[in-house]
């Protein structure tokens, strides 16, 4: 994402301090995925997004609201709560921090296996990353469940 | 950032030098944002330890500021109060607006809980609380609020904006603007710029920690008169 300094000094400074703060995350054994052309891939967000049907996020929220791989562009609203990212071209093509088109694309090429029948998203903006433990797991074990290989992180 | 990446430490992660809220870097560009994912994708198949990788390829068009600018002119106003002024903005740009939705199919607008034609109640509602008594009474009106008070003032905002961003979206022209565009021309001068700086003063004189998260909230860093959010 993008480079501090082209942020505004403020905010660099906030997320600089944000940074230094965070603490690593121990890796867990090392797999090597099986071809991605057989791996069925799921998005994971922190844009905030959901369907217009769903609960708005709150402050602070830890949850997350399932975006199915069917999903209409239409139904879909976004309540993150910073004011210091761009919306206007998420708002032009949601395909730009959820690329759930790009993947049935991908997978309709033979690039990509399948494309997940859930994916997920979470509102980010977090300073502490290990507060998601509980949902991150959740949805580790929903996506197992849907036989997803590979979930591809997408952070605004 | 980098910095926060590289502080977790991911076990495969492609670092990109995009502008925050487009990880895939350009808005209705497929291959732009294919070319993104395969290269991420790519980790998978060549990393054979925890990995941040840098992003190779072009950087996306945008106008930046000096760049872009709306061609609307939006005064003067007849009613010169607040509500009056942003009212009669959002007026001109609804034909606008409905460009872009009938375009897209679909509209963004209405986190709020305001139906998508309920823009004038969102912004009478945005306005009412530079005036308002109370910043935890929720402003009157017909929406079914989908947030409570001083919270739902964020999300007034981001609905009002969203409904700007439409309506420029529509116009013919060159590149999009960027986020510092945007912002140079809401804050440049427009009723909602001017809005968003009232609800904002209101917020802060209320003296409450709820308060000035959501003032943090409600006006994008460096662009509000009464200083930095952080």
């Amino acid at each position: 994402m993008v480079r501090l300094n082209d942020l505004h000094e403020a905010e660099a400074e906030h997320l600089r301090a944000r940074a230094g703060a965070m603490q690593r995350i121990e890796p867990g054994t090392w797999l090597t995925p099986k071809p991605l052309a057989e791996s069925t891939v799921a998005i994971v967000s922190t844009a905030g997004l959901h369907l217009r049907s769903d609960a708005p996020f709150t402050l602070g929220a830890l949850d997350y609201r399932v975006v199915p791989g069917d999903a209409d562009w239409g139904d879909v609203v976004l309540s993150h709560i910073s004011t210091n990212f761009d919306r206007s071209a998420f708002q032009q093509d949601p395909n730009i921090s959820f690329p759930l088109e790009r993947l049935h694309e991908m997978a309709a090429a033979g690039e990509i296996g399948a494309v997940s029948p859930r994916h997920y998203s979470f509102m980010g903006a977090m300073p502490n990353p290990s507060l998601f433990a509980d949902t991150g797991s959740e949805v580790g074990q929903m996506l197992a469940a849907d036989g997803v290989d590979v979930a591809l992180l997408v952070p605004v | 950032m980098r910095e926060q990446s590289e502080a977790v430490g991911p076990t495969r992660a492609l670092w990109v030098p995009f502008a925050l809220g487009r990880p895939l870097g350009s808005a209705e560009d497929p291959e732009f944002q294919k070319d993104v994912m395969r290269q991420a994708f790519g980790l998978l198949a060549n990393a054979t330890e925890p990995t941040i990788a840098d992003y190779e390829g072009p950087m996306p068009e945008e106008a930046g500021p000096g760049q872009w600018a709306c061609p609307l002119n939006l005064g003067p106003f007849v009613d010169d109060t607040l509500t009056g002024r942003l009212l009669a903005e959002v007026g001109r740009l609804k034909t606008w607006s409905a460009q872009t939705r009938a375009a897209r199919g679909r509209t963004m607008f209405g986190v709020s809980g305001a139906r998508p034609d309920q823009i004038d109640d969102v912004a009478r509602a945005l306005a009412s609380i530079a005036d308002a008594d109370s910043i935890t009474d929720a402003p009157a009106g017909d929406v079914e609020w989908a947030f409570d008070m001083p919270l739902l003032i964020r999300h007034l905002a981001d609905d009002v904006r969203t409904f700007y961003h439409e309506a420029i979206a529509a116009q013919p022209g060159s590149a999009a603007p960027n986020h510092d565009a945007l912002n140079d021309w809401v804050f440049g001068g427009t009723a909602l710029g001017d809005t968003l700086q009232a609800v904002a003063d209101r917020l802060t004189a209320a003296d409450d920690p709820m308060a000035s998260l959501v003032r943090g909230l409600v006006i994008p860093e460096g662009r509000y008169q009464g200083g930095s959010a952080f």
